[in-house]
């Protein structure tokens, strides 16, 4: 999207934010990459697999909820603790996955939340292991990474490689077969591609980076709370998505910044509209996509996959 | 079909049958496709040409009977686990990558076959591509190698849905209707360089088809099915001048030298 | 026989569990009324309306200023309760009209994430419109209390629910089996191209059919109402709930509604009783299996 140059004075930028901007704008940098992370990998499933999961953000809290308990409870110092976090939430894209990708569509997309839902209310009830409803809090990273600027690089870090992984991921055999079993599972097949097999491991690859995310933002918010998990915000990547595009592996990362941008902006003057701005825009861009899902899916409205045979 | 004596037999159906909610779609059908042969399946609309198709490929489940491939049964497996014990097919209705270019459908198509489809640490860009350009070049197609599939004519669609199935380097090409939609002379363009393919590789053709001149230009031996029975079976000459097949295409015996 | 009785040791109050039980069935009954929508709705227009727990919502608060601005009488409640799912009526029959008939040829994921659009947009609006504090709404004088069931208490007002659901539910499948427009419907859920092609305004039925859902969830919303806190927030649980009573008894299946909404009351009241803690995970995971093993739940029509 951008190319060599463009990557290079991109990232130049940001390199140099901290000398010229205060912490809070450092602060929502961060939380703009992490978001951009949870969103690329779930574009993964979405624009390149065809598959919209609407419990995603179970993946997201796994993550963050085992980072959390292994500093909180197991005296893990965050660097040991954080790699743990996306093995995790993998760990649990397989389970859930294994059963969400025998599905199709609308059924695929209502088992993705009730799993979502499970994992919340398991979190939510779970209070000697979890805190329940009060969270976990005290989980910062260590003493050198926890000022605004330097937690402000480490994830920078961190997104940089994930998102480097998941474009090489893309562009690699297994980004290709995912696109054509996204085209055209039927051919797919065809071409001696087991759908079901290829659709669970893009399944557990989003669920991984998912959790890194989810765990990059525990330390970054010091705290974990059940609604991680919780149905809305597991459209947040979505909608993230949705806005920047789909189609190019840049747009989650466009719309996490316009999405992140336009929160602040909205909530610091009216904190009450932000849920109404937001809606009115997921609306909006749904009724003036062309096609909705058939631009960018190139499927028939009406057509079932062939995805469940 | 009589004795194939010690010639191998690529694919073979026995007694395969498919009912549909009362209707017998297929009933019973035993082929016999030795290997070399460019086999046409014909019948009249609801023969149950496509069904017989679907039933050999797994994409429905059959009632009853048994699939062989090079002599190993495959009844009832996966369309992939088919492709990759030799079986190649194209649709009526053409099937392929349409948002894909040409070479990344068919480089898909091999890096699958070669079973890399599951690397994640390299560029798929490089990967096949000269034998991808092989392969658009056989099809004729080497000119758009770079074009999004969904916009290319009917007809190079077909061709590269014909580059798709070959890049799985097939014993066996299933084409259903690989005519369809085309005018007569792209019809025998196709066809020809089916026959060629077919001649240089060694490989096995099944079509079904309703363009009779195609099939009597094409075909080394016609199956004929009626209301999910083979009707008759032999050379193309024989066909035609079957009685029951004249009369179930035509209503009566044509007279001779029409 | 006594390890049963030692683990569950109510399980020989006979009284109790018949309270229970109609705990249960007065629960199962409400839920019924909530989620018959959302699967009449979806149905017909195989859309999912995940806005059905903002309509009930909206319904509750619209009960709550109606009862306010209402004279202090008896009647008051009564007729609010009329009253309330009309507004949650309008609300659908604006939202179906103005948007949602711009998306019908959409993909049904597309469809799905814009009705979770105006989960966003209507609690906002709520929010504008009544404050966050909770409100609430008393029971009317004829119900305020609990009547003695086999010696056991049991709220008054639930009486209401027991009474009124099945009324609502007969009226329904009169509605759905013994009118033309009922007919229509089920036409439109086995068909709906076909009965376009039959010179049926399929347009004009979707919106019905949606102004009807709208309604129906209004309805639960405004009996709740004296039942709940009306917070915000209220949406979010309903919404979950009524998804899982729909998806197990089938959507777009009537009686299958009915059956799934009586067994999740009767398992989130007796769950409460044994597994506490676990009842809502097991209505989840009830919901999995489901469809898992069988999407298109127990009385619901495989996508054919």
């Amino acid at each position: 999207m951008l190319g060599a140059r463009g990557l290079v004075v991109l990232l130049a930028v940001l390199a140099l934010a901290p000398l010229v901007l205060p912490p809070f704008f450092l602060q929502l940098l961060t939380e703009i990459a992490i978001i951009g992370l949870f969103a690329t990998s779930f574009n993964l499933l979405m624009g390149y697999g065809g598959m919209v999961s609407f419990g995603h953000a179970a993946y997201f809290a796994l993550g963050a909820y085992a980072a959390a308990l292994l500093v909180r409870k197991g005296g893990v110092p965050m660097l040991l603790a954080l790699p743990v976090a996306p093995l995790v939430a993998a760990v649990g894209a397989l389970a859930f996955g294994f059963f969400i990708v025998r599905l199709s569509h609308t059924y695929f997309a209502m088992l993705s939340l009730a799993f979502g839902q499970i994992v919340y209310t398991v979190i939510f009830k779970w209070k000697a292991l979890t805190g329940g409803d009060d969270g976990l809090l005290d989980v910062w990273p260590p003493s050198y990474l926890k000022s605004p600027a330097a937690y402000y690089y480490f994830a920078l870090a961190v997104v940089g490689l994930a998102l480097w992984a998941l474009a090489a991921i893309v562009d690699s055999p297994f980004g290709y077969a995912l696109k054509a079993v996204r085209e055209n599972p039927r051919r797919a097949r065809y071409i001696g591609v087991n759908v079901r097999r290829h659709q669970l491991l893009a399944f557990v690859i989003s669920g991984l980076f998912s959790g890194l995310a989810g765990g990059l933002f525990a330390f970054y918010n010091g705290s974990v709370f059940p609604d991680f998990a919780y149905f809305t915000k597991s459209f947040e990547p979505l909608v993230v998505a949705l806005l920047g595009g789909v189609q190019a592996f840049g747009g989650p990362l466009v719309g996490a910044f316009a999405f992140k941008v336009l929160e602040w902006l909205i909530s610091r003057q009216w904190p009450v509209y932000w849920p109404l701005f937001l809606g009115s825009v997921v609306i909006l861009v749904i009724v003036v996509l062309p096609q909705g899902f058939v631009g960018l899916f190139g499927r028939r409205p009406w057509a079932r996959s062939a995805g469940s045979s | 079909m009589g004795a194939v004596g010690g010639v191998e037999l690529v694919l073979q159906t026995q007694a395969l049958s498919k009912s549909f909610g009362g209707v017998q779609a297929v009933n019973g059908v035993d082929l016999a496709v030795p290997a070399g042969d460019l086999r046409a399946i014909i019948g009249p609309n609801g023969a149950g040409k496509t069904t017989f198709f679907n039933l050999v490929t797994g994409d429905i489940a059959h009632d009853s009977g048994r699939v062989f491939l090079q002599g190993r049964e495959v009844s009832g497996l996966p369309p992939h686990e088919l492709c990759r014990r030799g079986l190649g097919r194209t649709f009526q209705i053409t099937s392929i990558f349409r948002r894909l270019s040409a070479l990344e459908n068919v480089q898909t198509a091999l890096l699958s076959h070669h079973r890399r489809h599951f690397n994640v640490l390299r560029p798929a860009r490089r990967l096949y591509r000269e034998e991808a350009l092989g392969l658009l070049e056989r099809v004729g197609l080497a000119a758009q190698a770079a074009k999004p599939s969904g916009i290319m004519s009917h007809g190079d669609q077909r061709r590269l849905e014909m580059a798709i199935a070959l890049a799985g380097a097939p014993r066996v090409l299933l084409l259903d209707e690989p005519t369809a939609g085309m005018a007569p002379r792209e019809r025998h363009e196709l066809m020809r360089l089916v026959a060629e393919i077919a001649r240089e590789t060694g490989l096995t053709v099944v079509f079904t088809e309703h363009d009779m001149d195609v099939v009597f230009a094409t075909a080394r031996r016609i199956t004929v099915l009626h209301q999910g029975s083979v009707l008759a079976e032999g050379a193309p000459a024989d066909v035609r001048a079957n009685l029951e097949v004249q009369r179930v295409y035509l209503g009566q015996p044509a007279t001779a030298g029409r | 026989m006594d390890l049963i009785t030692q683990l569950f040791p109510w399980i020989t109050n006979g009284p109790l569990i018949t309270v229970q039980v109609m705990s249960g069935l007065s629960v199962g009954m409400f839920l019924f009324l909530v989620s018959v929508g959302m699967s009449l709705i979806f149905g017909v227009t195989r859309i999912v309306n995940l806005a059905h727990g903002s309509f009930y919502m909206v319904g509750a608060y619209l009960m709550v200023s109606l009862v306010e601005v209402l004279p202090d009488r008896p009647w008051a409640f009564w007729v609010a309760l009329l009253v309330a799912p009309l507004g949650v009526a309008a609300l659908g029959g604006v939202i179906e009209v103005g948007l949602l008939r711009l998306i019908y040829l959409r993909d049904p994921l597309m469809q799905l994430i814009l009705t979770f659009g105006l989960i966003l947009v209507i609690s906002t609006l709520v929010l504008l419109a009544w404050g966050p504090d909770n409100k609430s709404v008393s029971r009317p004088e004829a119900l305020a209390g609990s009547v003695s069931i086999v010696g056991q208490p049991f709220p008054s007002y639930y009486l209401l629910v027991l009474g009124l659901a099945p009324v609502v539910a007969v009226a329904l499948w009169l509605i759905f089996y013994r009118t033309r427009w009922g007919m229509l419907i089920r036409a439109a859920t086995v068909d709906r191209e076909m009965l376009g092609a039959l010179g049926v305004n399929v347009a004009l039925l979707y919106t019905q059919v949606f102004v009807f859902g709208s309604w129906l969830a209004g309805l639960g919303g405004a009996l709740a109402a004296p039942t709940v806190a009306v917070a915000l927030g209220m949406d979010g649980d309903v919404l979950t709930t009524a998804f899982v009573v729909v998806v197990i008894g089938g959507l777009g299946s009537f009686a299958g509604t009915f059956i799934s909404a009586l067994l999740v009351g009767l398992l989130q009241s007796f769950g409460i009783l044994i597994f506490p803690a676990v009842s809502i995970v097991l209505l989840f995971a009830i919901m999995a299996v489901v469809l898992i093993v069988r999407p298109w739940g127990l009385l619901g029509r495989p996508e054919a």
